[in-house]
């Protein structure tokens, strides 16, 4: 009898195991699929990826990224003069995006972290107030204010500068970072800092020894999201930037092939763009892992 | 060595008024305890004295000179945390040597001291373990006890040091705290909601609670003379016993009487503040009641409700007329439900608290 009994609730935790990695399986195909495909759309010629049905078994060819960065005459503008809009000299585009998104992202970050640490330690008079201040300035769509940003740019001689995009991006990620990382600091338990302030550390050295350490995993966090906000960023860098500050987001919109769009150049394009997200997450992932664990050094109380 | 004095301070979160005007001395070298019930401010009185927190009102003066304008980083005391406060971030080792490396001490030095307190609190296989969340809530307080007692500052501060270990090693810590007092000489403030941890280690006590001190005495006078009806209920255990009736004064002195007895109370009425017929509450404490005693004045049968023998002791709860008492008797006694003794409630041990404001009238 128990024996049995044994055995069916054997058989049935072996089911539920199975039916957990197949769902977890399906979920991971559904979302690595569209980067798969992207990948193997970067590796076809342009015949190959219009062919129906899809093709899944082909000889890859690195073609589109080397276009990518060569720079070809086509017939068309050989014929016209006129030059076109190529994604070709991509180098420029991708450098562009760095600078802006680093230069951004680190403002933003110093600024949010120390706006975060004195919000929530020293509850300046009105904190509550300046925080909601700080996240009206998201509640706009940022279309409503597009048009007065363009002249305003254009009459400071900001259009189509580095420093016009990382200024407007370090103003758009101000709130986020404060935001998020006031929460984090938020979490660390005060007696920690007051213990260190008693054991012999001024105030500064509290915040960079002890309340720093303990928002590393928040940090990385928030890096990670202004990162993205950044690095997808569309409207502003298409209306604020030519051809010498443009970042790529804007360039792969604006790439036309000879005749029709060049998915494959596109594919190449993107798959270049994508990477140093991917390895930020992956590296990100190991903080976010640790988050879980994170502030349950606590005593009784 | 550093003789430390608080002088009417006063400290609210918002609406919550902590502290209501505490004043506190604390001889250079001595040990005492601040004893009360959670949320009574004694934290919140040790953060003051460490300079984490700003009183609001009042002064805290070490050797005389007040301390309130140097900040806690430079005010030299070692505080311990109730919630242990341990860094996460740091090893066990580095958590205990932290405030050295913040006062420049060699790195030999450093490594010498953070050995020894770590060999006295019994934690020194834990030094190399790099993450303290993983320890025991026992482990946790020594390593934040170690870090306390590795510097010598000019006044420990302790809030519920030994609150979470067991109870072997409490009382081990007890006997610990009172050496490493007799060798140091330090001045040190002990937090405890226990009245027998305070009276183990400290040679005086102040009760707090509400953010007023009651009384700060010695154990012998907190137990035998509280000033009101909180500190005598506090302290001692079982609970002191309260009764409530009328006082008269007679021809031998004066007498206590509810509905069902009357207890001659001899000449303690001698203090002008009883008056005839006022209305009192009675405490007596349950060690002071004799079971089995012979015939007099003050002699009661009682009923017995229930006895708890705990080996060198049994308490006992007895039934008096319409009131139920516990009394204390040495050793097992075989008592059961039911059964009939004769107790005595000594007149000069009694202690008279007014109705009205539960001061003691003595």
């Amino acid at each position: 009898m128990a024996n049995s009994r044994n055995n069916r609730r054997g058989r049935r935790k072996i089911v539920r195991t199975v039916l957990i990695y197949i769902s977890a399986i399906i979920a991971v195909i559904f979302f690595i699929f569209p980067i798969y495909w992207l990948v193997a759309t970067s590796l076809k010629t342009r015949a190959q990826a219009f062919s129906t049905p899809p093709l899944f078994v082909w000889e890859p060819t690195f073609r589109n990224f080397i276009d990518i960065f060569l720079k070809r005459q086509t017939e068309i503008e050989a014929i016209t003069g006129q030059e076109l809009e190529l994604a070709t000299g991509a180098e420029t585009f991708f450098y562009n995006s760095f600078v802006v998104t680093f230069s951004s992202i680190a403002i933003a970050t110093v600024i949010g972290v120390l706006a975060a640490y004195s919000f929530s330690r020293y509850k300046p008079a009105g904190t509550n107030t300046l925080m909601f201040f700080i996240l009206s300035t998201r509640m706009l769509p940022a279309i409503v204010v597009a048009i007065p940003i363009y002249f305003f740019y254009r009459s400071l001689g900001l259009y189509n500068t580095y420093i016009g995009l990382i200024l407007l991006y370090t103003m758009f990620n101000l709130p986020f970072a404060v935001w998020m990382m006031k929460s984090f600091f938020d979490e660390v338990p005060r007696d920690i800092e007051q213990a260190a302030l008693v054991d012999g550390s001024n105030p500064v050295k509290v915040f960079y020894k002890i309340a720093l350490p303990q928002v590393l995993v928040g940090l990385g966090a928030t890096i990670g999201f202004l990162i993205i906000n950044v690095w997808n960023e569309f409207l502003f860098a298409l209306l604020l930037t030519e051809r010498a500050t443009r970042t790529v987001p804007v360039m792969i919109a604006g790439t036309r092939g000879e005749v029709g769009i060049n998915w494959g150049l596109i594919a190449a394009i993107e798959t270049l763009y994508i990477l140093p997200a991917l390895v930020l997450i992956f590296v990100l992932q190991r903080f976010l892992l640790r988050g879980m664990t994170f502030g349950t050094v606590r005593g009784a109380k | 060595m550093t003789r430390v004095e608080i002088r009417g301070l006063k400290k609210s979160f918002g609406p919550v008024q902590a502290l209501k005007g505490i004043n506190l001395e604390v001889e250079s070298g001595a040990l005492v305890a601040l004893l009360g019930p959670t949320g009574a401010g004694k934290t919140t009185l040790l953060k003051c004295i460490a300079g984490v927190e700003e009183p609001d009102a009042g002064d805290i003066l070490f050797d005389g000179q007040s301390v309130l304008g140097t900040p806690p980083w430079r005010r030299d005391v070692a505080m311990f945390f109730q919630t242990y406060a341990l860094y996460p971030h740091m090893s066990v080792y580095d958590n205990i040597a932290y405030p050295l490396k913040e006062r420049k001490w060699g790195r030999e030095d450093i490594d010498k001291s953070v050995k020894a307190v770590a060999e006295k609190l019994r934690i020194a296989h834990l030094l190399d373990r790099k993450d303290p969340s993983t320890l025991s809530g026992g482990e946790m307080q020594r390593v934040a006890l170690a870090r306390t007692l590795v510097r010598n500052p000019r006044v420990f501060l302790l809030d519920e040091p030994i609150s979470n270990l067991d109870a072997k090693l409490r009382e081990e810590m007890r006997t610990e705290f009172k050496r490493l007092h007799r060798e140091l000489k330090q001045t040190i403030i002990y937090a405890t909601p226990d009245f027998l941890e305070a009276f183990a280690v400290a040679e005086k006590v102040a009760v707090i609670k509400d953010g007023v001190i009651l009384q700060y005495d010695t154990p012998i006078n907190l137990m035998r003379r509280p000033k009101n009806r909180f500190v005598a209920t506090f302290i001692g255990s079982p609970t002191i016993n309260i009764m409530r009736g009328i006082v008269r004064r007679q021809a031998h002195g004066w007498e206590f009487s509810t509905t069902s007895l009357k207890i001659q109370l001899g000449n303690i009425g001698a203090s002008s503040k009883l008056s005839d017929g006022s209305e009192v509450e009675l405490a007596i404490r349950p060690q002071d009641i004799v079971l089995e005693a012979p015939k007099n004045s003050n002699s009661f049968k009682a009923k017995i409700l229930a006895a708890e023998r705990l080996g060198y002791e049994t308490i006992v709860t007895l039934s008096l007329g319409d009131v139920e008492l516990k009394a204390v008797s040495k050793g097992m006694r075989p008592y059961r439900y039911g059964d009939e003794v004769t107790i005595n409630i000594p007149g000069d041990r009694v202690i008279l608290f007014d109705v009205a404001s539960g001061e003691a009238m003595y």
